[in-house]
């Protein structure tokens, strides 16, 4: 079992109050709350899920949105495998916030990050709110940039799983021994914690599943 | 050098909440006396719950019955004071904290060197052989560094030397303030000493026997021990009440300093809101200028919105839409701040504030920070029965709309103050916090190596836990009404007479300004502080002894040791897990009384490691 534990570093970056925390409340817990409180500074949640065979635990770092904690960022997303860059399809505002993670991501983050966009707020298109940010416009980016990209709706749960399960199938299976080699130099390294199964934040999930 | 000035400044801070300070009531002093035993107690035995030991054979409670006698003896002997009451603490914290003093003093090796002292502080409480000797030897050093009000009361020099108090006070006052309090000294000792006299023929007070006899008894179940400290705990919370009275009520000045020893250790709810405004140096001392002021400040507040609400001031649309989006989810567990009035007044004071301090703006966790004061204004409104239920009621059903008015204006007046303080937290970069993060660490080092040495091995990060714990000021890992018992001890904390700011403070309590001015008054306030704790400490050496930042990394030092046994069993991802949600659910304010007594133990042992941080 523990040879076939994969650990992904996620990061989480996006303007304030866009649905970053939502997201993974949706993903960790499968919950949702109308107000929650800003984050500060960044929150660090884990998850697993069964990817095939394979049994994927993503680590995840859920960070501040508002600029002036934007210095802490580098911290978490330096060592990151994966990351999502999350905006409101409701606030044009926060996609063109979300062009510049992108930029900065590409130039700070390690080589082979894989880069989810993600267009939050779904539920509020559906419930007669005004769609700001154009799909076209975001696919048009993801693709330029080689993004994978999603629309979710943290509120509804719609295609949240499928951002972490689509990043999860992007990033290739390696053996324990060989991502530690490849991540020395990094903070946070899991080569010990791989093999520990204890305290893991709900059941192990199963693949396409879309509670 | 560090060790004994902060020995100096801890008699300072606590000859107030110690019995014998100011002299007060033979009788509230006892209750003080007691308190600080229960304190130390639960200071010195804060393992033992987890270990399961009882408290009955712990050498500790010997100790604290032998001082406990002495004390009472001496206290129906003699009409003043003698230290040796105070010095219960020394014995109850075991060969503890004497020992390892001595340690620091005679050596210059730090704690760790102590083969970590923490367990045999924290794990054994029992191991109290040498107590109290290490610190006699320097008594009489100790005493002739004191304020002169000291000598008014103080008959006999050569007792020991207190170490360890249920907490203590505020910072030491300019000589200014020093000056008038103990010219005020002697009024209070002349009435000391009828109430001397008043409580030595009522001297059958219930409460020391009773905590005597438990203590030599060994027999007492520690549930009945819990009882009558709560007993005790209401008791002495009706005499902390007409002791706040006796400091507040038909004063022409009010005495800051003995205000603050006093709030360190908790202050009443009825008497909060107005001890918060004079703490934080909203509301002047002088009871004759508190009316003037408070319609000035008031008048001024709303003429500012006006001002930025006028079409001549274009909106700050990002900084608007921001406080827009956070204040319905600020507190989003607590009712009272559901309500549309409260947002729309939340919104008013964050928006006001972040336009007229430019350099820092609206930071997320600021809007945590002017919570405490809002409901605790509102409780002034509601009736004492009512207090506690200041969380669910709109304030429009109580409050005329003047009323709300005035609440919402000394917020704002109040987070102005004590932003002051912390003004570094929250401009570019949060220097302010990155320092304190990293003094934290340093400081656990020092105290706890073991945990220091596990974080690294499992690479955890200060900066990963620790950044909320000071950009909220640990609000968030505590419920309101713990994170409000707290604030009492931190607004005694914040240092009113920091040099130069002093000046813009005593001109925010000077004559009138015209409302339009305050904006630039308001940012020179603003900025001085920081300008000077960086420039100079050497400057104003003993001023800034100590400042709301500095004590409060020490109360994050403390809480994470708390967890220490636990902490050095996990791996990064449980420690990070645990530290994001600690369990503090179901903490009440003793815990947190604990917690801050803890820390103010630690500054004072590790002032020397303090010198530097400014």
């Amino acid at each position: 079992m523990n040879s076939s534990v994969t650990s992904i570093k996620l990061v989480l970056l996006g303007e304030a109050a866009v649905g970053k925390s939502s997201i993974v409340l949706r993903f960790v817990s499968n919950d949702f709350s109308e107000n929650k409180e800003p984050t500060i500074g960044a929150a660090f949640l884990t998850q697993r899920v069964n990817i095939g065979e394979q049994t994927v635990k993503f680590e995840i770092w859920d960070t501040a949105g508002q600029e002036r904690f934007a210095s802490l960022a580098p911290m978490y997303y330096r060592n990151a495998q994966a990351a999502l860059v999350v905006y409101d399809i409701t606030k044009p505002q926060s996609f063109i916030k979300a062009r510049h993670w992108v930029k900065e991501l590409h130039e700070q983050a390690s080589k082979g990050i894989v880069i989810a966009l993600v267009g939050n707020k779904l539920d509020m298109i559906e419930n007669g709110g005004e769609r700001k940010v154009a799909k076209e416009e975001a696919e048009k980016l993801a693709e330029e940039e080689g993004l994978l990209f999603f629309e979710t709706s943290a509120k509804s749960g719609e295609n949240v799983n499928e951002v972490f399960l689509g990043i999860g199938e992007k990033i290739p299976i390696k053996k324990p021994g060989e991502q530690a080699n490849e991540q020395s130099g990094l903070r946070i390294t899991d080569d010990q914690r791989v093999d520990l199964t204890n305290s893991v934040n709900g059941p192990v999930r199963s693949a396409g599943c879309n509670c | 050098m560090g060790v004994r000035s902060s020995s100096k400044e801890m008699h300072q801070k606590d000859h107030g909440s110690s019995p014998y300070g100011y002299g007060y009531s033979l009788a509230s002093s006892g209750t003080n006396l007691v308190s600080s035993l229960m304190k130390s107690w639960r200071i010195s035995s804060a393992s033992s719950p987890k270990s399961n030991s009882s408290y009955t054979g712990d050498g500790n409670f010997d100790a604290m019955a032998k001082q406990q006698t002495t004390a009472i003896k001496n206290s129906s002997s003699s009409s003043s004071y003698s230290p040796l009451k105070y010095s219960t603490p020394i014995s109850s914290s075991g060969g503890g904290s004497a020992s390892s003093r001595r340690t620091s003093t005679d050596s210059s090796k730090p704690y760790t060197s102590a083969n970590k002292y923490n367990p045999s502080y924290y794990r054994d409480s029992g191991g109290g052989s040498g107590s109290g000797s290490g610190s006699s030897r320097k008594s009489d050093k100790y005493f002739k560094d004191l304020d002169e009000d000291w000598s008014a009361v103080i008959d006999d020099y050569n007792m020991p030397i207190p170490i360890i108090t249920n907490g203590g006070v505020a910072s030491p006052a300019t000589p200014k303030v020093t000056r008038s309090s103990s010219v005020k000294t002697t009024p209070t000792s002349s009435t000391t000493a009828m109430a001397n006299q008043n409580a030595s023929s009522t001297f059958s007070y219930p409460q020391l026997p009773q905590l005597q006899k438990t203590l030599t008894t060994d027999l007492r179940s520690q549930l009945e021990v819990e009882n009558e400290r709560e007993a005790q705990e209401l008791t002495s919370m009706l005499q902390r009440m007409a002791k706040f009275d006796c400091i507040l009520k038909n004063k022409h000045i009010i005495n800051q300093q003995e205000l603050r020893q006093i709030s360190w250790n908790g202050i009443p709810k009825p008497q909060r809101p107005v001890v918060w405004k004079l703490l934080i140096g909203y509301l002047p001392a002088n009871t004759k200028r508190q009316e003037s002021l408070l319609k000035r400040k008031r008048q001024e507040y709303h003429d500012g919105l006006d001002h930025v609400f006028s079409e001549q001031h274009s909106r700050d649309v990002p900084t608007w839409h921001q406080i827009e989006i956070d204040v319905p989810r600020t507190n989003p567990h607590i009712p009272l701040y559901q309500f549309k009035s409260v947002q729309r007044s939340l919104q008013r004071i964050l928006y006001l504030w972040a336009i007229r301090h430019p350099a820092s703006g609206y930071v997320q966790g600021i809007n945590d920070l002017l919570t405490p004061f809002f409901q605790t204004f509102l409780t002034e409104y509601l009736p004492q029965s009512q207090i506690d239920d200041v969380e669910k009621l709109d304030p429009e059903s109580y409050l005329t709309e003047s009323q709300l008015n005035d609440v919402e204006a000394d917020t704002f007046w109040c987070l102005t103050k004590l932003l002051e303080q912390i003004t570094d937290n929250y401009i570019h970069g949060q220097p302010g916090i990155l320092k304190q993060v990293k003094n934290l660490s340093q400081l656990v080092k020092r105290i706890d190596r073991d945990l220091f040495n596990h974080f690294q091995s499992e690479q955890v990060e200060f900066i990963q836990f620790a950044f909320r714990w000071m950009n909220c000021l640990l609000m968030r890992e505590f419920q309101m009404s713990t994170v409000i018992r707290m604030w009492d001890t931190y607004l005694s904390e914040t240092s009113l007479e920091t040099s130069s700011s002093a000046a813009a403070m005593m001109s925010d309590t000077g004559p009138p300004r015209t409302p339009t001015e305050p904006a630039s008054m308001t940012f020179q306030s603003f900025t001085s502080p920081s300008t000077t704790s960086k420039g100079s400490s050497e400057d104003l050496p003993r001023l800034r002894r100590s400042s709301l930042n500095e004590f409060h990394v020490f109360v994050c030092a403390a809480f994470l040791i708390r967890w220490s046994d636990q902490l050095i069993d996990m791996d990064f991802q449980n420690i990070i897990t645990f530290l994001q949600n600690p369990p503090t659910r179901n903490w009440k304010e003793t815990d947190i009384e604990m917690l801050l007594s803890e820390a103010y133990i630690w500054q004072s042992l590790y002032k020397d490691a303090t010198s530097h941080w400014q």
